[in-house]
């Protein structure tokens, strides 16, 4: 196993312990959500809906953050072969972060009150924007707290003519993170200029400094799995990054379609956000190489599961479902509605939360200095949250179908009476996931607190598994069969929504768009399902040899 | 990308020709974001809209001081949870709008809506000043009354001020004076006529908020059948729990604690007084202006009906 090089690296476990308690803390108010869904009288005048749906979209906001910022701590000296610039600012940054997020979740409450706090024109302690809730003074203590992340990324940093891909994928992202953030601190008055500029942090932060982390930290991780070649990964992570920002600047135009902004907006969004998913099919390719270059059983089963998860959902929630309503024509009807639902609860819990319990994964047991742990309930608890969130993404989507059928097509707006009741079956469905994704949360968190703090229980006996079958080795060809059909569920899906413009539909005939979410969303999330599980079967076959945590020879990989 | 010593390097170019493409990809964007606010774009602004004296800004803060947005959506973004409101001002008129949100835990019924037209200036926001004229030209507001009327919402009753509810309306206004190209899309269909649309007497529909007198009383009868059209039980439970104003149940020949401090005994002289001048005694507890005088919507008759309703509720009879 390889010790922990630096000690600084060390700083990095409380963020993870950290993202766990927050990460547990979304998923239960998303599933009071799901309950309030189906009766809405639930704790109202008590925690109304919005209040607590802006406690979801804030914690899950910022233990995905917790999450980058251990994981950029842990790699940071590794990068950089020397310990974190400035610990003691990091600590600062730990205990700000708690504050932060006390504050806000209090904050958040008097809206139930409609107290914002007005001074100067700025709300002070929430403003009821969706994703961006936090008020004026948690916003300047975000600011400070990038800053920092900002400060010690780049001072822990070499020169920058040192610099790899990696380096330059990081230290951008830590540097856009913080640039983005500030066109979310000023009250605008005009509701198209506040939703333009709104969609700077939201969308850049996701699309253009999010993803941009997420590669960067991506392509490390297989670096220190699978001593990948860092001069191959390099390559990945600039085409990743180079495509990222070149769809993702202009595709930013798909949130201009409808908010007040002229109608060219709708040619530029659906021809750049259409190209978006391609860095994200490069990533995709990426793990399937870097993966199989060996042959080498994979040493932590938890952490490889949870990055093929991610890259994965990142493919399927990010890319397939994004395209699906990014051109104009789709996005007239899905827009407003449950099926964005589906795509944003599978590309950001995909994409960014699985990321950050892979680095959790993988880091922890180094930094606990264990020779090896059990992995069952870590394997255990990414099938419930992976399965969970894919039937999340399913009701969410079936849902959306019938609601943009009753509420748009048929122009029906009684939510209570006609709206809601047709949503019923979709309503019901989402705690059912809920309740398996929440299984899932508190074994991992349960798993990932306690791990090396339990008795060893003994790992699963090596059986010889033959790789025949199921878990015979998986070649190219296969995972680009497994990806063509995830994406040909993807284009049925894309007609579905497109077929709302049809005139037989807009006239009161539902059989052509319920049929093809029907047959688009459980093919596609089945057959993501079965991929994943597919490519974990594979590596399964290799696992006999005693595992090696540390699945990298740091100074080679590195050189 | 690393160079390794030896080899040719390039990744310094391949880096500023990528830096290239994007910062001109960020000139196009720039130009385009500046097209998008010019004058000569013809977008509607908050200073070209007001409402019955009441300002669109600051009906903006209101909107997001509330979170308004944590369960509806506004253009589309916010929470799928309520309906989407960029267009409601338009669709359903003031005077609806200004019956339902002091009390939004119940649909208006027409004789709320009715109420705010006798407000000069909600009427000349409206452009009608007669129920009828109104409900032809705002159909949604028929058609929220016909089949929602005194049915319970989905929404909490937020205690909402009268000057906060003005400000919303006047954003709402401004919202749905906004073109956001031809978005959401006109239904082609009347949905009423599908099967999707819940009839308006299905049992699988709320409960209507107006509960049964306990005295069968005719006059007490025709009283709470006017309560709940006139849209009083809205705001007043038949018990003695607090909705908006305060509960009716057991509140006849009760003594009454005013905001001025003095008290009051809750008899028919009391009851009427509060119904005809509603801010002469305000409860303690309860803001002043919420509640519309309905002298000009009840006739004496009427509101005697209503007061024998609310003693059929119970209390200390003198």
């Amino acid at each position: 196993m390889i010790r922990i090089e630096y000690q600084t690296q060390r700083l990095s476990l409380r963020f993870f312990m950290l993202m766990l308690v927050l990460f547990f803390f979304q998923a239960g108010f998303g599933l009071l959500l799901a309950a309030q869904h189906i009766d809405p009288s639930l704790l109202a005048g008590t925690l109304n809906f919005n209040i607590v749906r802006a406690e979801h979209t804030n914690l899950g906001i910022l233990w995905i953050l917790s999450g980058f910022i251990g994981a950029i701590l842990y790699v940071g000296p590794l990068l950089s072969k020397r310990e974190l610039a400035a610990p003691a600012l990091i600590k600062f940054l730990f205990y700000a972060v708690i504050a932060v997020v006390i504050w806000n979740v209090v904050a958040q409450l008097y809206a139930q009150q409609g107290l914002a706090l007005w001074y100067m024109g700025q709300p002070l302690l929430q403003e009821g924007l969706e994703y961006l809730e936090g008020g004026r003074i948690v916003d300047v203590v975000i600011l400070i707290g990038f800053a920092i992340l900002c400060y010690v990324v780049l001072r822990t940093f070499p020169k920058v003519r040192d610099w790899n891909e990696i380096h330059w994928g990081l230290g951008l992202g830590v540097m856009a993170l913080t640039l983005v953030w500030i066109f979310g601190m000023f009250f605008v008055a005009r509701l198209d200029l506040q939703e333009y500029f709104r969609w700077y942090v939201v969308h850049y932060w996701v699309e253009g400094v999010w993803e941009v982390i997420h590669i960067s930290l991506v392509g490390f991780f297989l670096v220190l799995m699978f001593k990948a070649d860092v001069k191959s990964v390099g390559f990945a992570v600039f085409w990743g990054i180079a495509l990222v920002w070149l769809s993702g600047l202009l595709g930013n135009a798909h949130h201009y379609f409808w908010i007040g902004t002229p109608e060219f907006w709708q040619f530029w969004g659906s021809l750049f956000s259409a190209l978006e998913p391609l860095p994200l099919i490069f990533c995709f390719w990426h793990i399937y190489l870097d993966a199989h270059q060996d042959g080498k059983p994979v040493a932590n089963m938890p952490a490889f599961s949870f990055l093929l998860g991610s890259v994965v959902l990142e493919q399927v929630g990010a890319g397939i479902l994004g395209f699906t309503m990014t051109f104009a024509l789709t996005n007239v009807w899905s827009h407003g509605t449950w099926v964005t639902l589906s795509h944003a609860h599978l590309a950001l819990f995909g994409t960014f939360g699985m990321l950050g319990l892979a680095a959790a994964y993988y880091t922890v047991p180094l930094m606990r200095g264990l020779a090896g742990f059990d992995q069952r309930p870590g394997r255990l608890a990414f099938w419930l949250v992976f399965t969970g969130m894919l039937g999340l993404g399913f009701a969410f989507a079936i849902g959306g179908t019938v609601q943009v059928f009753v509420y748009r097509t048929l122009g029906l707006d009684w939510f209570g009476g006609d709206v809601a009741p047709a949503m019923q079956f979709a309503k019901l469905l989402v705690p059912v996931f809920g309740l398996v994704f929440m299984v899932g949360v508190c074994l991992l968190v349960y798993d990932l607190l306690t791990l090396g703090m339990r008795a060893h229980a003994s790992d699963e006996a090596a059986a010889t598994v033959a790789p025949a079958g199921w878990r015979r080795p998986l070649s190219g060809w296969e995972t680009g069969l497994w990806l063509l059909g995830m994406w040909i569920f993807g284009a049925i899906i894309t007609l579905g929504l497109l077929s709302f413009n049809l005139p037989t539909v807009r006239e009161g005939s539902k059989l052509f768009p319920y049929l093809m979410a029907g047959i688009g969303y459980p093919g596609l999330l089945l057959t993501t399902l079965l991929f994943v599980a597919r490519f974990l079967r594979s590596l399964d076959a290799r696992s006999q040899v005693a595992p090696d945590l540390s699945g990298a020879r740091l100074g080679h990989a590195l050189s | 990308m690393s160079c390794a010593p030896g080899e040719p390097c390039e990744e310094g170019l391949k880096r500023r020709r990528a830096l290239i493409v994007l910062g001109l990809m960020g000139v196009l964007f720039i130009a385009l974001s500046a097209a998008s606010f010019l004058d000569s774009r013809g977008q509607v602004v908050p200073a070209a809209v007001s409402y019955a004296g009441y300002d669109v800004v600051e009906g903006k803060r209101v909107f997001q001081a509330w979170n308004c947005m944590g369960c509806h959506t506004i253009v589309g973004n916010g929470a799928y949870f309520g309906p989407d409101l960029t267009k409601l001002y338009g669709k359903v008129g003031p005077a609806w709008i200004e019956a339902f949100l002091p009390s939004a835990g119940a649909w208006p019924t027409r004789g709320a809506v009715q109420l705010q037209l006798q407000n000069a200036a909600i009427a000349a926001e409206a452009g009608v000043d007669s129920i009828d004229a109104y409900l032809g030209k705002y159909p949604a507001a028929a058609e929220r009354i016909t089949r929602r009327g005194a049915h319970a919402t989905q929404m909490p009753n937020l205690p909402l001020s009268r000057e906060e509810i003005g400000h919303l309306i006047a954003f709402l206004k401004y919202t749905s004076s906004m073109n956001t190209e031809g978005w959401p899309p006109t239904p082609r269909v009347d949905g009423l006529a599908f099967a999707q649309a819940a009839p308006a007497s299905a049992s699988s529909l709320p409960a209507p908020v107006a509960a049964q007198p306990s005295e069968p009383a005719s006059q007490a009868a025709r009283g709470a059948d006017l309560a709940r059209d006139t849209g009083c039980t809205a705001c007043h439970a038949s018990s003695s729990q607090r909705l908006v104003g305060p509960g009716w149940g057991g509140l006849y020949g009760s003594e009454v604690a005013l905001a001025d401090g003095s008290k009051a005994p809750a008899d028919d002289a009391y009851l009427t007084e509060s119904i005809v001048a509603p801010d002469a005694k305000i409860v303690a507890g309860f803001a002043p202006h919420m509640m519309p005088a309905y002298d000009t919507l009840l006739d004496e008759g009427e509101i005697a009906a209503i007061v024998a309703y609310i003693r059929s509720l119970g209390g200390a009879h003198p």
